[in-house]
């Protein structure tokens, strides 16, 4: 049977049109339904040391109606949609549970002035957790019993996770992704970073935060094809509650990154106004 | 074989609706949404680099007078996982491009669509229009 599916998923890859080299490799790990086909329902598998597996490459769901009421849409017949959460974290959130700081709420508004232009994101700096894991590129888990590792396609950036007890840095040097400790919490991978640069931008819209955020993230597969990311903002510089919402992420199968590199031809930062 | 061929290109119009778009930048810090340009030329240059793939079209008016315009798409990755390869449009391609021009007057563009002539094929752009507000 496994053989079959294995031959089936072969033929259905030379049958596929020409891609960029290594991008569709069929993955041996996965469960296939009679078909061939990843069977993306299958319960999550579980590493060697019994934990549940998050390792994969994933890309957040999209957002039918990601675009805030009042921000102009061009009619495009390219037909956007964008990653939920990219552009607005606080979509969906009562507004008194997204309550600004007078600090950040007039950093909020400076930021919406510029349209942008001012997001480190925009000059090709990375994004910053949590906001790469919501930006329309995807990410590579991969999982060691004391070691996660997630490569972002995003600026071709990694992010260590370490699960082995240490204690968190003392005094972090700010930086792009943190310094971020892990463990496990039955099924649920309990995530938290410190020493996050308060340059990078939440979201599109320039959601602030300060160096002294403490994000926590709950990794939970709940099959195959869905990882589940209850983000918690824990800033009180920035936001008078802590924020929390979930980003949906769902696996993509038999393929891999590819390379991004900002720098390669930037050529929109001499045109901004 | 021939059946995928023809849906791969069949699908590219159901793609539009499902693919997400980088936006390394802010759309409405560089182009104006309310300067919508089309024309209609022969690709001079194609730069299929990140972050975003550019192609140029030489576009002559009612004069003769010939105008180099540069039309932006959104990054590679996000072409390729749309359908695109890196051969898809190439120098001498007539291409008809609907655009948004850019806020402080260059002859360069984000492209909303773009249609090959020789086929009639529309091609998806990757634009970063209406993401970052």
């Amino acid at each position: 049977m496994k053989s079959i599916a294995a031959a089936a998923a072969g033929l259905l890859i030379f049958a596929a049109p020409a891609f960029a080299q290594w991008a569709k490799v069929p993955d041996p790990s996965l469960p296939r339904t009679r078909d061939g086909k990843p069977n993306l329902a299958a319960p999550a598998p579980k590493a060697q040391d019994g934990k549940p597996d998050l390792s994969g490459m994933w890309t957040q769901e999209l957002d039918p109606n990601g675009m805030p009421p009042g921000i102009t849409t061009v009619e495009s017949i390219t037909g956007f949609v964008p990653p939920r959460y990219f552009v607005d974290i606080t979509a969906g959130m009562k507004p008194e549970d997204a309550a600004m700081t007078p600090w950040a709420a007039d950093l909020f508004s400076q930021r919406r002035a510029g349209r942008g232009k001012n997001d480190p994101a925009a000059h090709c700096k990375p994004h910053g957790v949590p906001a790469i894991s919501v930006a329309p590129l995807p990410y590579k888990i991969v999982q060691t019993p004391k070691l996660v590792l997630i490569l972002y396609e995003g600026e071709s950036v990694f992010r260590q996770i370490f699960l082995d007890s240490r204690r968190p840095v003392e005094d972090p040097q700010p930086r792009f992704l943190g310094y971020s400790t892990g463990k496990w919490d039955g099924d649920t991978l309990v995530v938290d970073t410190i020493g996050l640069t308060d340059k990078t931008w939440l979201d599109a819209l320039g959601h602030p935060h300060s160096d002294a955020l403490h994000l926590t993230e709950r990794f939970r597969r709940s099959t195959v094809g869905n990882l589940e990311i209850e983000v918690t903002i824990n800033d009180p510089k920035a936001y008078v509650k802590p924020l929390k919402y979930t980003l949906k992420a769902s696996l993509v199968p038999d393929e891999d990154l590819l390379e991004y590199f900002c720098a390669e031809n930037e050529k929109d930062v001499q045109h901004y106004q | 074989m021939k059946t995928k061929l023809a849906l791969r290109f069949a699908g590219i119009g159901l793609l539009l609706a499902t693919i997400p778009l980088i936006a390394h930048h802010s759309f409405y810090a560089e182009f104006d949404a309310d300067k919508p340009i089309k024309v209609t030329g022969a690709v001079t240059k194609v730069e299929w680099e990140n972050p975003h793939a550019w192609f140029y079209v030489d576009v002559r008016d009612e004069s003769g007078k010939v105008t180099n315009w540069g039309f932006e798409l959104g990054s590679p990755n996000i072409l390729l996982r749309a359908g695109w390869a890196r051969s898809t449009l190439k120098i001498g391609d007539v291409v008809t491009v609907e655009a948004s021009r850019a806020k402080n007057g260059a002859n360069i563009a984000n492209a909303k669509g773009v249609v090959l002539n020789r086929t009639g094929q529309k091609l998806f752009t990757g634009s970063s229009q209406g993401t970052t507000p």
